[in-house]
């Protein structure tokens, strides 16, 4: 018994001691940082709140604070943190409930948090600032489109990414097996039809993530109903239980029930979408133009760059609208801070404005939503493609769930493989997005 | 600093229950064939995937995406990606902040729990009953609730910022369980064993230290080992409550190899997936073997 | 004698600091959170006062109903499953392996340690069907049946994370009823033994009713913990396929972060914690009863 005890006596206070030594630590660790500042008064810091996964921006933005706007760093210094995706708009509700967000910040996962957000004032209004310090020009028409169709025609966020969407082909498939360059929706099954019967998936999709196969119904509707159609549903004016729109919903799945998108799509996640396009597996892909990235990188790429090619997604027959409207993105546009829009957060701005466009595109390959101008170095001929692209684009169309409140773009997304895999109808997948939407 | 040398055991080594179980010796020899097989299969079954894991972590990501899941690794020396799990993904300074969060709240949460199960299981006054019953109830209640109050209450103390609403929470979290568990524990002790304590003049506080705690000494060492695991493999709290970088804790480094778009880039996260893995492992190893020792003693038997 | 097991000095001691933490952390944030189900909003566009509308929607919420009814089948099917697996682990342990259970033992317990990301990862791969053809799969073509996508139906989905889940955790269950088996006196054993009991019966007749505390204990915490599974959910089918496998929890995390409606989060939780509650007491009265018969 005695024994035991001494033993126990041992081991708990080297317990205690390691305990102790741990508080220590972490009170270390905890009064090394700056605390926030629970006033919301202006701070030195310019912060910025990133998604973990996005490490482009925040590259780009070092890169400024050392070079071209040395300056705005001499008075704000950039500080970046980062929040992993997953938890991204919880920490963004959480620390606007405390008025303790970031000078600059990801705007969240969907549109909507922004709008929120906004709608409780403590946003800078970014278009505002800008004009008054005659950097009007400074967001490309394209950009701005996509913003002010996005957030109800006002401009409150940056467009530290532009992303342009279409159909990503094989050319070398295509050149085998005798296939012209779609430019109709019956053209696209035709070549489809012609891919599958040589042995070839025709499409790769990330059915995991399910958003990608969404994109396809969404450009259906806008090419057969017009750039109007899915602001229609949002605003109550059509549903997409209307047969208009359900029929781009059956044509998407038709697809899928002729096994288009290869087995399993609903298994299928980004990496391995990706990875069947490049590896010469599928002949087309639906994806945004931040895969260049991808492309871009040889070890990944084992078909080619210059076996790559782009088309917009093609008109419908008879459709009102046309494959001029490319399908455009901003990413994760970033959304600042009213309580910490100081002198330094100013002179944030107006270098962003000037020089993040030229930064991103030089360093990262990113096309962004600001205008390009000086030496950008070697841009990879298929980046330059897009980015010309862009440049003649003036409208632009959203996805199908731009819109949309948050439940109803999860409903879509989540059953977008059971729609490819015939696990629900068009019909039912339509009307359950309608019942989320008839919710609001 | 948990992996200091597991203290020496003075005493030899006795079996539990040292007298052999009844047997039939004749079915000795089959007997411990069937135990081999059976030991065998559950080992395979338990060890496959730390093959998997391993394999995977030597591979670059074309080899991960276009071999077989069990394939071999092309190049067996290809350590790339445990650099960049240690570099990029900031392994040390997450297992720091791991550690330097779980094991105070493991400490305190065993500390408070055995006190409390004592109190509530040992002790007689009126109303223990309820008060057991208010803790068992905390099993209950889902713990994404209680993310928005406590973040408010951490940021307006000023706690944010640093790893203590990380102790916090998992000590408070840890305790419907381990008072739950160690009230059960403490049930199965006689109750003479504290009466005849008492006659001896001893005060019920002291009775606690030196009799009620050696005598759940295994069952602290169970409970400690789960909820070890319980907080050290959290990632719900410690992603809602780490505002930087610099206090991410191991569970929420592991999503440093995601992209933005869903893109995962598979060598690396394995990477620091193995060495977290190897890393509790000793740990379970030590806690383990304290466990054993504890058993061996017979204690509960006493 | 009762004077000093009642020393209100020592109990006040023991119980303060564990009781005072937890009401702080645990209890004052989940009232405060039930609280918001009076309310509709969030933290960032505020709050605002709705009655009991929140409460009515829950019954005519179909996603609800869904998640629910998921919740449920996978918590009884879950906790059946785990607890039998860990309890027959347990008995390997002490009657058939006896000392030589310690590297067993050591071993079983290890896939709780795996992170669940991995865990998730680890079986997506087993039971893939494309574009590689999976180890089960593979298993499957070589008996002469088809690969099976097994993600993509809502009843392999609910199989796949029950045996992930059971894989996961009976180790975890066979330590937690080993500590109970080990305390069964030997004596008892033996004097059964001689009246002629052994194998199922032994165990039904004496084991059982012995390790009965702590088998309950084991059976409400997996209950508990099973219907509010979280992780494992997102690991593996992140829901899916559509909303099929999606738990309660996860639809009021997603309710309550995502779509930003805090306050009917909190309702899904509430609702969540009744039928918590009603389990565990159901579970303890008819334990209650089984004790009576035995």
């Amino acid at each position: 018994m005695l024994t035991r005890t001494r033993k126990r006596t041992q081991v708990t206070s080297v317990l205690g001691l390691v305990t102790a030594g741990a508080f220590l630590l972490s009170a270390c660790s905890g009064s090394g940082g700056d605390s926030p500042s629970e006033t919301g008064g202006p701070s030195k810091d310019f912060s910025y709140l990133s998604f973990s996964e996005n490490t482009s921006i925040k590259d780009t933005l070092t890169a400024l604070s050392t070079g071209e706007c040395s300056d705005a760093n001499a008075v704000a210094k950039l500080k970046v943190d980062n929040q992993p995706q997953a938890s991204f708009d919880q920490a963004l509700q959480l620390r606007a409930g405390q008025t303790d967000l970031t000078s600059l910040f990801a705007s969240g996962n969907s549109p909507q948090v922004a709008k929120d957000i906004e709608s409780s004032g403590v946003l800078v209004d970014v278009g505002a600032e800008l004009k008054a310090a005659g950097l009007d020009d400074a967001i490309i028409p394209a950009a701005k489109s996509t913003v002010e169709s996005l957030y109800d025609g006002k401009v409150y966020v940056l467009p530290t990414e532009f992303n342009v969407e279409g159909i990503w082909y094989n050319k070398k498939l295509f050149a085998d097996n005798g296939i012209e360059v779609p430019g109709t929706w019956d053209d696209l099954v035709a070549a489809a039809d012609k891919l599958y019967s040589a042995g070839v998936q025709p499409f790769s999709a990330d059915g995991t993530d399910g958003w990608p196969i969404t994109r396809l119904v969404g450009n259906y509707i806008y090419r057969s109903l017009g750039a109007d159609a899915l602001s229609d549903v949002a605003d109550g004016k059509a549903k997409l239980t209307d047969t208009a729109y359900v029929e781009a919903a059956s044509k998407v799945a038709a697809l899928g029930a002729k096994g288009y998108f290869g087995e399993a799509v609903g298994s299928i996640d980004y990496t391995t979408a990706v990875n069947q396009f490049l590896s010469g597996k599928a002949g087309m892909f639906y994806m945004g133009s931040w895969v260049l990235g991808n492309f871009n990188d040889p070890t990944a790429n084992q078909i080619g760059n210059e076996n790559i090619g782009f088309m917009p997604f093609p008109a419908v027959t008879g459709g009102k609208g046309s494959a001029d409207e490319l399908a455009a993105n901003v990413g994760v546009p970033l959304a600042m801070s009213k309580f910490r829009y100081d002198d330094g957060a100013k002179q944030w701005l107006q270098c962003i404005a000037k020089n993040f466009g030229t930064q991103s595109l030089k360093d990262q390959g990113v096309i962004t939503g600001f205008k390009v101008d000086g030496d950008v170095g070697d841009v990879p001929p298929l980046t330059q493609t897009v980015q010309d692209k862009i440049n003649e684009t003036t409208k632009t169309v959203l996805w199908f769930e731009a819109l949309f409140p948050p439940k109803a773009s999860t409903t879509s997304q989540t059953n977008a493989a059971s729609l490819v895999t015939g696990g629900i109808s068009p019909e039912d997948f339509m009307s359950k997005i309608q019942a989320d939407l008839d919710q609001e | 600093m948990t992996l200091a040398p597991a203290p020496v055991t003075s005493q030899p080594f006795v079996p539990a229950g040292t007298e052999p179980r009844l047997r039939v010796p004749r079915k000795r020899r089959i007997r411990s064939v069937g135990v081999g097989i059976i030991s065998a299969i559950l080992i395979v079954v338990v060890v496959f995937p730390l093959v998997w894991l391993v394999l995977g972590s030597l591979k670059t990501q074309s080899e991960f995406l276009n071999n077989p899941a069990f394939a071999l690794p092309e190049n067996w020396l290809n350590f790339d990606n445990y650099t960049r799990a240690i570099t990029e993904g900031n392994l040390g300074t997450y297992a720091k902040n791991s550690i330097l969060a779980v094991v105070p709240a493991l400490f305190l949460t065993i500390a408070l729990g055995v006190a409390a199960g004592f109190a509530l299981e040992v002790m007689v006054w009126k109303g223990r009953g309820t008060v057991l019953l208010i803790f068992l109830a905390g099993i209950m209640v889902p713990g994404q609730m209680i993310l928005l109050p406590l973040f408010t209450i951490y940021f307006k103390l000023g706690l944010t910022g640093s790893l203590w609403p990380l102790v916090i929470t998992y000590t408070a979290i840890g305790l419907p369980l381990t008072v739950f568990m160690m009230a059960t524990y403490f049930r199965a002790v006689p109750r003479e064993v504290f009466e005849a304590a008492t006659l001896d003049g001893a005060s019920m506080l002291r009775s606690f230290f030196t009799v009620g705690v050696p005598l759940v000494r295994n069952a602290v060492f169970t409970v400690a080992l789960v909820q070890f695991f319980f907080i050290w493999n959290d990632l719900l709290i410690a992603l809602t409550f780490t505002n930087r970088e610099d206090l991410r804790t191991i569970q929420v480094g592991l999503l440093s190899f995601q992209g933005q778009f869903g893109q995962v880039e598979y060598g690396p996260t394995m990477a620091a997936i193995c060495l977290n893995v190897f890393g509790t492992l000793l740990i379970y190893l030590f806690l383990n073997q304290r466990m054993m020792t504890g058993l061996s003693a017979g204690s509960v038997k006493g | 004698m009762k004077q000093v097991l009642g020393d209100r000095r020592t109990i006040t001691l023991l119980l303060a600091p564990a009781l005072t933490i937890y009401t702080l952390v645990i209890l004052v944030p989940v009232i405060w959170s039930f609280g918001y189900t009076f309310f509709e909003g969030n933290a960032i566009t505020g709050f605002e006062f709705v009655g009991l509308h929140n409460l009515q929607m829950l019954f005519t919420d179909g996603s609800v109903r869904e998640a629910l009814s998921f919740t449920v089948r996978f918590a009884i099917v879950l906790t059946i499953v785990q607890v039998t697996l860990g309890y027959a682990l347990a008995l390997l342990y002490v009657f058939v392996l006896r000392r030589a259970s310690n590297l067993v033992r050591t071993l079983a317990f290890f896939p709780i340690v795996l992170p669940t990301v991995a865990v998730g990862l680890l079986f997506r791969q087993l039971f893939e069907s494309a574009p590689r053809v999976g180890p089960v799969n593979s298993l499957l073509n070589l008996l002469g049946i088809q690969s099976v996508d097994w993600f993509g139906s809502s009843t392999s989905a609910f199989w796949v994370l029950i045996l992930m889940e059971s894989w996961r955790s009976m180790g975890f269950y066979a330590i937690l009823l080993y500590a109970g088996l080990v305390d069964v006196p030997e004596e008892t054993l033996e004097a059964a033994r001689l009246d002629g009991a052994t194998g199922i019966r032994l165990v039904r007749h004496i084991v059982i009713p012995l390790s009965w505390p702590v088998l309950l204990s084991a059976i409400i915490f997996s209950i508990n913990g099973t219907l509010k599974i979280f992780d494992s959910v997102l690991a593996l089918t992140n829901g899916g396929p559509g909303s099929s496998t999606t738990p309660l929890t996860m639809y009021m995390f997603q309710t309550s972060f995502s779509y930003g409606k805090y306050g009917y989060g909190s309702s899904i939780a509430f609702l969540l914690t009744v039928v918590c509650l009603s389990v565990t007491l159901f579970i303890f009265r008819s334990a209650r009863r089984d004790l009576t018969k035995a």
